[in-house]
């Protein structure tokens, strides 16, 4: 399993290279074991697919590297640092549901957001206003959240995640429920994001996203079962595609 | 009409209670309590009101004879008059009766505490009945034995109106329902749109939440708090014999606990049914056990001791000892630590319930 890992700069677990090192890490929820050795790393600058199905760790992952899980064993650095506070203001979090307050306008829900995030009021304001724009959101930014479209609220979700200007964005499953169109849209704006130099770190079940990641993590029953470059991880399997790749590793891994 | 749909329509309740056990436990359990407390409170196998005696012994023929009367006893003797009042305010006995002056054609003197209404009327009732019989007489109707009433704690010595009587118990309920039911879904929301996750993965801590919160409420208390206040004196003319600002304190002290009851309460919610559920749970016992209709002081003993684990007893109490007494700051000290007591209990349980999230 490890020699499958090995990836340059694995040794330097904690260097700049890498926006995230995980090694071994254990959560156990009773008998249940969401992550039982995960171990892998985020590049600085890339964005990181994280591919396996539902119940195979993803957001506990995510959620471990937020600082929201306590582990039960195993080590993960985030920006140099131990998951927690003091390095949350330079963490994006977008949670798999849009995690807004329904009563308040997609404007509001920013400038609230800013400010928790320590921003002052008017930078809060200035970036508020960047990020409407980025994101193309005209319609309806001050009318109540519980008002707005499903893709409108992915779309202020992510605004409300990146408001802040985080050097590491952590997205759970951002496209679930999304229509095609915007999924592309949202896919163009992770990589436009990556190459203004925010490195990335994205959850997914759909096989074809693969694509669009700079490298990908196969993940299932809390393990890392591979990790690379889409290309490199069919190449490897001798599969025809990224989930014919998935399917024979799993395969190979279940006792 | 088709009496199929219907049916499922039916069955699909009762299954999803099924699942929801909680709920079904608080259908059969709250009615319970309510219907036991109910029962007990305005039955006739109440405690007996203690009242002791001055100025003879306890078994003297009035003392006997008010012994005997129902709904009273007769529960020691004191010094004097002076200790009589000393007794009272401390919540000792229920009322204090002894002569009301050195000749026997003065009269019965009964001191009783001001601000509870409800213990005046049986213990004069039971003095006039028991003068008559320690007199030999027959009460002929009408006429009734001198029996002068002493309210300690209240300035004017003037029996209240029932409005001002009332109006401290309206507030209390009032702050504690509105505060508790607003905090408490507000934070089950928090909860279940994600907003709580997001916040904790930010730089915020866990005190700038459960402040913020109450900065939040804060401002929705006052503003019904003072409605209904102001109303209450206003329009009602209930008196208010103390300092105004002196009442507020006690209601924001209350407030401030119940703020973080809410946000406690809300975690061990699946939804806002369940919230909801909770507040007969915790309002009920409290306004029955509280003091509001029935004095403490009247409660069979262990009652007395959860009563006073109740925060609602202390603000209702203080606010009476207030509005009605004049009382200042030292009077109502003890209700005053009672309640930052529970503050800071419901806060220790607010950051404590915080720090569960983070599983």
């Amino acid at each position: 399993m490890r020699a499958a890992l090995a990836s340059p700069g694995h040794d330097a677990a904690v260097s700049d290279a890498h926006a995230i090192a995980a090694d071994g890490l254990e959560k156990h929820f009773g008998p249940v074991r969401a992550l039982d050795g995960l171990s892998l790393e985020v590049r600085t600058g890339e964005i990181l697919g994280l591919i396996g199905p539902n119940g195979a760790g993803k957001s506990t992952f995510i959620r471990s590297v937020a600082g929201l899980v306590a582990l039960d064993g195993g080590r993960v650095t985030v920006l140099g640092e131990p998951p927690g506070r003091r390095v949350s203001s330079r963490i994006g979090y977008m949670t798999q549901s849009a995690a807004l307050y329904e009563d308040l306008s997609i404007r509001e829900n920013l400038a609230f957001f800013g400010l928790v995030y320590g921003l002052t009021r008017r930078d809060a304001r200035t970036r508020g206003e960047e990020l409407l724009s980025l994101l193309r959101l005209t319609a309806k930014v001050d009318r109540p959240v519980h008002e707005l479209s499903g893709g409108q609220r992915q779309l202020a979700n992510l605004a409300c995640a990146m408001v802040h200007g985080p050097s590491l964005l952590l997205l759970d499953e951002p496209t679930v429920g999304i229509d095609p169109e915007l999924r592309r849209r949202l896919w163009t704006e992770f990589a436009g994001l990556r190459n203004a130099g925010t490195t990335i770190l994205v959850t997914t079940h759909v096989m074809d996203e693969a694509d669009r990641c700079d490298r990908i993590a196969f993940v299932a029953d809390g393990r890392t079962l591979d990790m690379g470059t889409a290309r490199e991880l069919v190449a490897r399997s001798g599969a025809s595609s990224v989930e014919d790749a998935f399917l024979r590793l799993r395969a190979r891994s279940t006792p | 009409m088709n009496p199929t749909r219907i049916g499922a329509l039916a069955q699909r309740i009762i299954r999803a209670f099924r699942h929801d056990r909680r709920t079904l436990g608080l259908i059969v359990v709250v009615p319970l309590v309510v219907m036991v407390l109910i029962g007990y409170l305005v039955g006739d196998d109440k405690e007996e009101l203690r009242v002791a005696v001055y100025g003879m012994e306890a078994d003297a023929p009035f003392a006997q004879a008010f012994d005997e009367q129902p709904g009273v006893a007769v529960a020691g003797t004191v010094d004097d008059v002076e200790a009589a009042r000393d007794e009272v305010l401390a919540g000792e006995v229920a009322a204090v009766i002894g002569p009301a002056g050195a000749d026997a054609s003065a009269g019965v003197l009964v001191v009783v505490p001001g601000e509870d209404v409800q213990v005046e009327g049986p213990v004069v009732q039971s003095a006039v009945r028991a003068a008559a019989i320690a007199q030999g007489a027959q009460l002929p109707v009408g006429e009734i034995p001198g029996v002068v009433v002493e309210r300690v704690s209240l300035p004017t010595g003037e029996r209240p109106t029932t409005i001002s009587f009332a109006a401290p118990a309206m507030i209390t309920v009032f702050a504690f329902l509105f505060t508790f039911m607003l905090t408490s879904v507000a934070f089950l929301r928090e909860r279940s749109s994600g907003t709580l996750e997001r916040l904790l993965a930010s730089p915020i801590t866990k005190g700038e939440i459960l402040t913020g919160y109450l900065l939040g409420f804060m401002p929705f208390a006052a503003a019904q708090t003072t409605l209904v206040l102001g109303y209450a004196i206003i329009v009602l003319d209930a008196q208010v014999a103390g300092s105004l600002w002196l009442a507020i304190l006690v209601l924001v002290l209350l407030v401030i606990g119940v703020v973080n009851l809410g946000i406690t309460l809300s975690f061990y919610a699946r939804n806002e049914l369940q919230v909801i559920q909770f507040i007969p749970l915790v309002l009920l016992p409290q306004v029955f056990l509280g003091g509001l209709f029935w004095p403490v002081i009247t409660l069979w003993e262990p009652l007395t001791w959860i009563s006073v684990l109740f925060p609602v007893t202390h603000a209702v109490h203080a606010l009476r000892r207030v509005m009605l007494g004049g009382a200042g700051i030292g009077d109502i000290a003890n209700d005053l630590w009672a309640l930052s007591a529970f503050a800071a209990a419901m806060i220790g349980l607010g950051v404590l319930v915080l720090r569960r999230q983070r599983a």
